[in-house]
C-alpha cells in the first residue's frame, strides 16, 4: 500500500510540500500559536499572519463579527513586523517539518520590497505570499489587487528583490479575476493564491451602526466558498502557474472541490477558529480519497473538473 | 500556578437547566442557562479562565462562544465543569438546546488567571454583575483557602439576575455578600458600586484589592471607584472572540504603552482576559 506521504507529496512553485494542506494567513498567527493543538510536523505549510516592514498596531475594536456561514473581520493587519518575525518566531518555527511561507504586505511598492529585504535574511523560509489587497497609498489608495497594472508592478518589484518563489494572493473583489491572474503571471509570479476575503458589511438594526469599527471588513468562511471555487476555476483556465485554493475550506470534501477546480495546494482559514484540527483531518481525508479512487498521487486530481 | 496547554475535546452535557428572571415592573424576561459538562480528561483549570464551547456537529452558528468557568470538580480521569450563560443571540440559543448526553466541542482551559498573591495580607472585594459572577466563584474559593478576608458585591436587574448568589452566600456567609438590584427585589435598590463605595469610605485604612467581572458599564464604574480610592483592581474583560487561542487577533483591547500613541493592542484571549485596571487605555 502507498504511504500517505507518497500519495500527498506535491510540488508547487518550485517547492516540494509534504501534502497540499496549509493554514491561511491571519488564521494561524505565526504558526507556533497552533503548536499545542495540531502536529506542525504533519502540516503541509504555514502561511503566516501578514508581515510588513514595520510593526502595525491594527484597527480599533470591534474587529470581528459573525455572520451567516462566516465572519467579517477588520483586524487592520496588526503584526509584529518582518524583523521581529525573523528574530523571534522563525528560529522556533523552522524546527518543524512544515513549509514556512511568510505572507507579506505594504502600502507602497517600496514597503513590499523593504519587507522582502528583511525576510531574505531569514533562514528556513520556503517562499513568500504577497497580500496585494492593500491600498496603494502612493497611487490614490486603490488596492493593488484591483488593477492589473499595479498588481503586475508590485509582483515584478518583489520578484526582483526575492531569491525565493513568490506567490501572489488575489482578491475576489474584482470584475475579471482571469485578467489579473494573467497580468501577475506575466510579471513573474511563481504561483497564485486565491482568494482573499470578500468585502462585506453588517449592521446592528437597533443601534443602526455597523457591527465592526472599520464599517466594512473581509468576509470569510463557508459563505464565500462557491465564489472561491469559481475564482480558482477561472484562473486555472487563464494561467499556467500553479494555484493555491482558499475560501471556506473546513472539510476534506471542501478541499477536494478546490483541487478538482484547479488548485495544487489549499489553505484552511476561518475553520481553524472553530475546528483547530481541521487541517489534520483534511490531510488524512485526502490520503483516504486517493486510496479509494486509486490515485497514486493527489496531483492527478488537479484541474480535472469536467466542465 | 502553571497553566496547562489547552485541549480540544468532545465533552458531554451532564446538566443544562434553563431559568428566567423578570424584574418587577418590567414585562421582559432575561433567560439564563446553567450548564454542566463532563470532560474526558483530568484538567487543571485556574480561576478566571474560560473555555470555547459549541454544540458538536452544528455549523450555524459557526464560531464557538467563550464561557468563564464557574465551578470545577475533578474526578478520576475526568473533570466536571460548570458554566452560567445568558441567552442573548445565536450562540447561546444553540447552547440552550443541548440535552443531557449531547456532545459538545470544548476547547479549554484558556486565558490567564487572577493574581491571588496580590491580596496577601490584604482584603479582597469581588465586584460582579450579571453572568460576570461566574468568573469569580473559583477565585473566591482560592482566596478563602489563602485566608484572605473576602467580600462580594453582586449587582443585577433583579433577584433572579444575581447569578450564583446562593452559592456565594454558602461559601462566604451572608454577611459577606452585599447585593444591589435595579428593581430593589434583593439588597439595596440601584447599582452595586454604591454599597462598594460606602464600604471603601468606612474601611479607608484597610489595604484592599478589587476583582471585578461584569458588563462594560459596571467595569468602567468599578475602575473609576478604584482610581478614586487608589486601590488596585483586576478586571476580567470580554471581547468578541473568534478563536480564543490568539490566532485571529479579533479580541483587541488597548493597553497603555510607552510609545507615541500611548497604547498598543493586546489580545483579551491570551494576554487576558484579566488585566489590572491601570494597564488599560480606556
Ligand atoms: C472571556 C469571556 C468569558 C465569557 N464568559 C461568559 C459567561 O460566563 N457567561 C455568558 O453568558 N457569557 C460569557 N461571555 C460572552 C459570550 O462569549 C458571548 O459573547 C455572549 O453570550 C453572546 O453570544 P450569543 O451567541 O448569545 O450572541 P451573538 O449572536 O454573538 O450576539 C448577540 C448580541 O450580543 C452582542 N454580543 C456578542 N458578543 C458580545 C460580547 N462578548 N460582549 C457584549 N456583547 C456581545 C452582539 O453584539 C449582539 O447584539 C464571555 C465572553 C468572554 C470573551
Ligand atoms: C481574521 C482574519 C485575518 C486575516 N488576515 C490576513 C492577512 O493578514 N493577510 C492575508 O493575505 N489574508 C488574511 N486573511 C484572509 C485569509 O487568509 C483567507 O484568504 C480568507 O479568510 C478566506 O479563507 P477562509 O474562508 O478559509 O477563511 C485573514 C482572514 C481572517 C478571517
Ligand atoms: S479570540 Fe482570536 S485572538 Fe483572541
Amino acid at each position: 500500500m502507498m504511504t500517505d506521504s507518497q500519495l500527498l507529496t506535491i510540488e508547487c512553485a518550485g517547492v516540494t510540500f509534504p501534502n497540499p494542506v496549509g493554514t491561511a494567513s491571519g488564521t494561524c498567527g505565526y504558526g507556533l500559536d497552533l503548536k499545542d493543538l495540531i502536529d506542525l510536523n504533519k502540516l503541509g505549510a504555514v502561511f503566516t499572519k501578514g508581515l510588513s516592514a514595520k510593526p502595525m498596531r491594527g484597527n480599533a475594536p470591534w474587529r470581528i463579527v459573525e455572520t451567516h456561514g462566516g465572519m467579517i473581520n477588520a483586524i487592520g493587519l496588526q503584526n509584529i513586523g518582518a524583523k521581529t518575525f525573523v528574530a523571534e518566531k522563525l528560529p522556533e518555527l523552522r524546527q518543524y517539518a512544515t513549509r514556512i511561507i511568510p505572507n507579506v504586505f505594504g502600502y507602497s511598492i517600496d514597503e513590499y520590497s523593504e519587507a522582502i529585504r528583511i525576510l531574505e535574511d531569514g533562514e528556513g523560509i520556503h517562499a513568500y505570499e504577497l497580500n496585494i489587497s492593500c491600498p496603494n497609498v502612493k497611487e490614490g489608495g486603490k488596492s493593488f489587487a484591483n488593477d492589473a497594472c499595479q498588481a503586475a508592478e508590485v509582483t515584478a518589484a518583489v520578484r526582483k528583490a526575492s531569491s525565493r518563489p513568490v506567490i501572489v494572493k488575489l482578491s475576489p473583489n474584482v470584475t475579471d479575476i482571469a485578467e489579473i491572474a494573467r497580468a501577475v503571471e506575466d510579471a513573474g509570479a511563481d504561483a497564485l493564491s486565491l482568494i482573499n476575503t470578500a468585502i462585506g458589511m453588517s449592521i446592528d438594526i437597533h443601534t443602526r451602526k455597523p457591527r465592526i469599527g472599520n464599517v466594512t471588513g473581509g468576509l470569510s468562511g463557508p459563505a464565500i466558498k462557491p465564489i472561491a471555487v469559481r475564482c480558482v476555476f477561472q484562473a486555472y483556465r487563464a494561467v499556467k502557474i500553479p494555484l493555491i485554493g482558499i475560501g471556506g475550506i473546513a472539510t476534506t470534501e471542501d478541499a477536494l472541490e478546490f483541487i478538482i477546480a484547479g488548485a495544487r495546494l489549499i489553505q484552511v482559514g476561518t475553520a481553524n477558529f472553530y475546528d483547530p484540527s481541521a487541517t489534520m483531518k483534511i490531510i488524512d481525508g485526502l490520503a483516504e480519497y486517493c486510496r479509494e479512487k486509486n490515485l497514486n498521487n493527489i496531483s492527478k486530481l488537479v484541474g480535472t473538473v469536467e466542465a | 500556578m502553571s497553566t496547562e496547554c489547552p485541549r480540544d475535546l468532545i465533552a458531554t452535557v451532564e446538566r443544562n437547566d434553563l431559568f428566567a428572571s423578570t424584574p418587577q415592573s418590567q414585562n421582559k424576561s432575561r433567560h439564563y442557562g446553567f450548564l454542566q459538562l463532563r470532560i474526558p480528561q483530568a484538567q487543571t483549570i485556574l480561576p478566571g479562565q474560560f473555555a470555547m464551547l459549541k454544540k458538536h456537529g452544528i455549523y450555524e452558528p459557526l464560531l464557538r462562544r467563550a464561557m468563564a468557568y464557574y465551578r470545577v470538580t475533578r474526578h478520576d480521569g475526568s473533570t466536571s465543569v460548570e458554566f452560567i450563560y445568558q441567552i442573548l443571540g445565536r450562540g447561546t440559543e444553540s447552547l440552550s438546546t443541548m440535552r443531557v448526553g449531547d456532545p459538545v466541542d470544548y476547547l479549554g482551559a484558556l486565558g490567564n488567571t487572577y493574581d491571588v498573591q496580590a491580596t496577601k495580607d490584604k482584603n479582597a472585594l469581588l465586584v460582579v454583575g450579571g453572568v460576570g459572577s461566574a468568573a469569580v466563584f473559583m477565585l473566591a474559593e482560592e482566596l478563602l483557602k489563602q485566608g484572605t478576608p473576602t467580600r462580594l458585591f453582586i449587582g443585577g436587574a433583579s433577584r433572579g439576575d444575581l447569578l450564583g448568589y446562593d452559592d456565594f452566600v454558602e461559601l462566604l456567609g451572608k454577611e459577606n455578600c452585599i447585593s444591589a438590584t435595579v428593581d430593589g427585589s434583593e439588597g439595596e435598590r440601584g447599582f452595586v458600586t454604591t454599597p462598594l463605595e460606602r464600604h471603601l469610605q468606612a474601611n479607608a485604612n484597610k489595604p484592599t484589592v478589587i476583582y471585578s467581572c461584569g458588563p462594560d458599564a459596571m467595569l468602567h464604574a468599578t475602575a473609576k471607584v478604584a482610581d478614586k480610592y487608589q486601590i488596585p483592581a483586576q478586571l476580567s474583560l470580554e471581547a468578541p472572540m473568534a478563536c480564543g487561542i490568539g490566532i485571529c487577533v479579533g479580541c483587541a483591547v488597548a493597553v497603555k504603552h510607552d510609545c507615541a500613541e500611548g497604547f498598543v493592542y493586546k489580545k483579551v484571549c491570551t494576554d487576558g482576559p484579566i488585566f489590572w485596571h491601570e494597564e488599560l487605555h480606556w
